[in-house]
C-alpha cells in the first residue's frame, strides 16, 4: 500500500515538473486540472454524463461477458467448436473497435442500443479468449475423483467444475472492464450527444488542455475506484481460500 | 492363475477379473489378465510404469470400460486413492472429507463420528480445518486417505500413493497404512513399482508387465511388520529377481519364466 501510494506521488510529481517546463496551455499542471473538475462538478454538468456513459459500459460489459464467456467455455471444452471458432475469435479481436462502431451506428442506428451492441463485440473476444485458456487448465482428474466419491452431474458442475473456472471469469470481468472503458469513450465521441468521449472531443475541439485533462482525471478516478474498491474487494471474498503469495 | 485355493479361502472373493482386455487405439494395454482377490487381502501389484496397472485400477474402479472380460466385485463400494492427493484445493480438510460423504450418501448422523475416528487415526485432528495448501505433501495424501475411508469402502484401490512423496515420508506412510488397515480390515489393491514397499505391504505381491500378469508371490511373514525386517529384505530380493525376468519378457512371450541369467545387485526402489 505505501509503495503504491508512493508511485502514485510520484506520477503527480513528474506531471507537475513537465507542466512547468511546458506554456501552461499546453499542459496545465495537476492542480489546474483537479480545481478545473472541481468546478465542473459544482456547476452540475459532470454526473450525468459520468452517468450515462457507466450506464453504457456496465450494458457493453454486460453483453460482452453473455457473448463471450459461453463461447470461450465451448472452445475449451470441444475440441470441433475451437476449430470452427477460434479464426472468429481472431478476426474479432482485430477488426478495430472503429469499424464494430460505424457498422452499427449504420445497421441499428445512432442510438444508445447500437451503442451497447459495438461496445459488446469488441470486448467479447478477449473475453472469450481469457475463459478459453481458463477452461483449458481445469484439472479434470478432480471429476474423476468426485465420480469416485458418487457425487452427481449437477454438483460436480457446481463444486468442482465452476471453482475452477472462476478465476478466469473474474480476470475476463476485469480485463472486459479495462477494454469496455476505452471503447465507450470512443464511440461517444462520434456517434452521441453525451457522455464522458463526448465532453472529451468537446474540449478538444476548443483546444482547452485543462477541460481535457480534468475529464480524463475523473474518468481514471472512477475507473480505479470500480476496480481497487469493487471488483478487487470481490474476488478476495472468492478466493480466500487462495495461498498468499509474493511480498 | 491366480491362486484362489478353495479349501483355504471358501469366502466369495472381493475382485474377480477374468480375460481383461483393454486398447487404446492400436496399444494393448491390458491383454488376458485374471486376477482374483480375495476378501481383506492386501495385495500389491508390482509392475514397470506403462504396463497398465493404473488402466486395470481404473477399470476395477468404473473409470474406464473393457473392451473384452469381465470384473466381478463381493458388492461393495469401491475406494480409490490415487498418486496424487485430488483435494478441492478451495475447500478444508474437513469440508473435503463432506464432499465425498454427501456424493456417498453416508446419513448425515454419521459424519461427526467417522470424521472423529478417521481423523484420529491418521493422526489429523488438529488439522481438520486446514486448507491444502496449508498442508504438506504428505499431509495431504493423509487427508485424501481419510477421505477414502471415511465412506467406508469395502475395496480400497491405491495407485502408487506414496509415489510422489519423500522416502522419509512415504516409509511413514507405509507404517501407518499397515496400522490403519489392521484396525479396518478392507480389501486393499496398492499399485506400486517399488518393490520394497510392495513386500512389506502385502500378502500377497502380483508381478504385472506388459498388460499381463506374470509371476506371483506370496509374502508370508506375520503381522505386525517391522519396516527393516530382514525377512522383508530377503523378499524383496526374490520378488527384485523376479520382477526383472517378467519385465525383461517380450509381450509377445508365454507367460512361462525362463531362467534368471544374472544375479540382480541392486534392488532398484528398495530402501538401503
Ligand atoms: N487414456 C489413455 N489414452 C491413450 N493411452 C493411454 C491412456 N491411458 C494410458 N495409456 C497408455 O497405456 C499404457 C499403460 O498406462 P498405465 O495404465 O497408466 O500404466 P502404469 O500405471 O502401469 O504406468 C501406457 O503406455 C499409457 O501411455
Ligand atoms: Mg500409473
Amino acid at each position: 500500500m505505501g509503495l503504491r501510494l508512493a508511485s502514485i506521488a510520484g506520477a503527480i510529481m513528474l506531471w507537475w515538473l513537465l507542466s512547468l517546463a511546458m506554456p501552461a496551455n499546453l499542459l496545465p499542471g495537476p492542480v489546474v486540472a483537479t480545481v478545473t473538475l472541481y468546478k465542473d462538478l459544482a456547476q452540475g454538468d459532470v454526473l450525468p454524463h459520468l452517468a450515462i456513459t457507466l450506464l453504457r459500459v456496465t450494458g457493453g460489459l454486460a453483453l460482452a461477458m453473455l457473448i463471450g464467456v459461453p463461447i470461450g467455455i465451448l472452445m475449451g471444452i470441444n475440441q470441433r467448436a475451437e476449430k470452427v471458432l477460434d479464426i472468429w475469435v481472431m478476426v474479432g479481436l482485430t477488426v478495430p473497435s472503429l469499424c464494430y462502431a460505424i457498422i452499427c451506428f449504420m445497421l441499428i442506428g445512432l442510438n444508445e442500443a447500437a451503442t451497447v451492441v459495438a461496445i459488446g463485440l469488441t470486448a467479447a473476444p478477449s473475453i472469450a479468449i481469457n475463459l478459453w485458456e481458463g477452461v483449458k487448465t481445469i484439472d479434470f482428474k478432480l471429476v474423476q475423483m468426485a465420480h469416485i466419491f458418487e457425487v452427481g452431474r449437477a454438483r460436480i458442475l457446481l463444486r468442482v467444475l465452476l471453482p475452477q473456472v472462476m478465476p478466469y471469469v473474474m480476470a475476463s470481468l476485469r480485463m472486459g472492464l479495462g477494454i469496455v472503458w476505452k471503447i465507450a469513450v470512443l464511440i461517444e465521441l462520434i456517434g452521441r450527444p453525451n457522455g464522458v468521449g463526448f465532453k472529451l472531443f468537446y474540449w478538444y475541439q476548443l483546444a482547452d488542455m485543462a477541460q481535457v485533462l480534468a475529464w480524463t482525471l475523473l474518468f481514471t478516478i472512477v475507473m480505479l475506484v470500480i476496480e481497487l474498491g469493487i471488483l478487487s474487494q470481490i474476488e478476495k471474498r472468492l478466493f480466500a481460500w487462495r495461498p498468499r503469495v509474493g511480498l | 492363475m491366480a491362486a484362489q485355493g478353495g479349501t483355504v479361502k471358501a469366502d466369495a472373493p472381493a475382485i474377480a477379473i477374468a480375460g481383461l482386455e483393454k486398447h487404446f487405439g492400436t496399444l494393448k494395454v491390458l491383454a488376458d489378465l485374471d486376477l482374483v482377490v480375495a476378501d481383506k487381502e492386501l495385495v500389491c501389484i508390482l509392475g514397470p510404469s506403462g504396463s497398465g496397472k493404473s488402466t486395470l485400477l481404473n477399470i476395477i474402479a468404473g473409470l474406464e470400460t473393457a473392451d473384452a472380460g469381465n470384473v466381478t466385485l463381493g458388492g461393495k463400494r469401491v475406494g480409490y486413492l490415487f498418486q496424487e492427493p485430488r483435494l478441492l484445493p478451495w475447500l478444508t480438510a474437513e469440508r473435503n472429507v463432506d464432499f465425498a460423504l454427501q456424493g456417498c450418501a453416508v446419513p448425515a448422523a454419521r459424519w461427526g463420528e467417522l470424521k472423529d475416528h478417521y481423523f484420529a487415526l491418521a493422526g489429523l485432528s488438529e488439522f481438520r480445518n486446514y486448507y491444502p495448501h496449508q498442508l504438506s505433501g504428505g499431509m495431504r495424501q493423509r487427508v485424501a486417505l481419510v477421505r477414502s475411508l471415511c465412506v467406508e469402502p469395502g475395496i480400497l484401490l491405491m495407485d502408487e500413493p506414496f509415489g510422489g512423496l519423500d522416502e522419509l515420508t512415504a516409509r511413514r506412510l507405509r507404517v501407518d497404512l499397515l496400522r490403519i488397515w489392521r484396525e479396518s480390515r478392507k480389501t486393499i489393491v496398492f499399485v506400486t513399482h517399488n518393490a520394497y514397499e510392495a513386500c512389506y505391504l502385502a500378502d500377497r505381491v502380483v508381478v504385472m508387465a506388459h498388460g499381463r500378469i506374470r509371476d506371483e508371490i506370496a509374502v508370508n511373514i506375520p503381522r505386525p511388520r517391522d519396516y527393516d525386517d530382514p525377512a522383508v529384505f530377503d523378499v524383496n530380493r526374490d520378488v527384485v529377481r523376479r520382477f526383472l525376468a517378467a519385465a525383461e519378457l517380450q509381450p509377445e512371450h508365454a507367460s512361462a519364466l525362463p531362467p534368471v541369467p544374472n544375479p540382480v545387485s541392486h534392488s532398484p526402489g528398495g530402501l538401503p
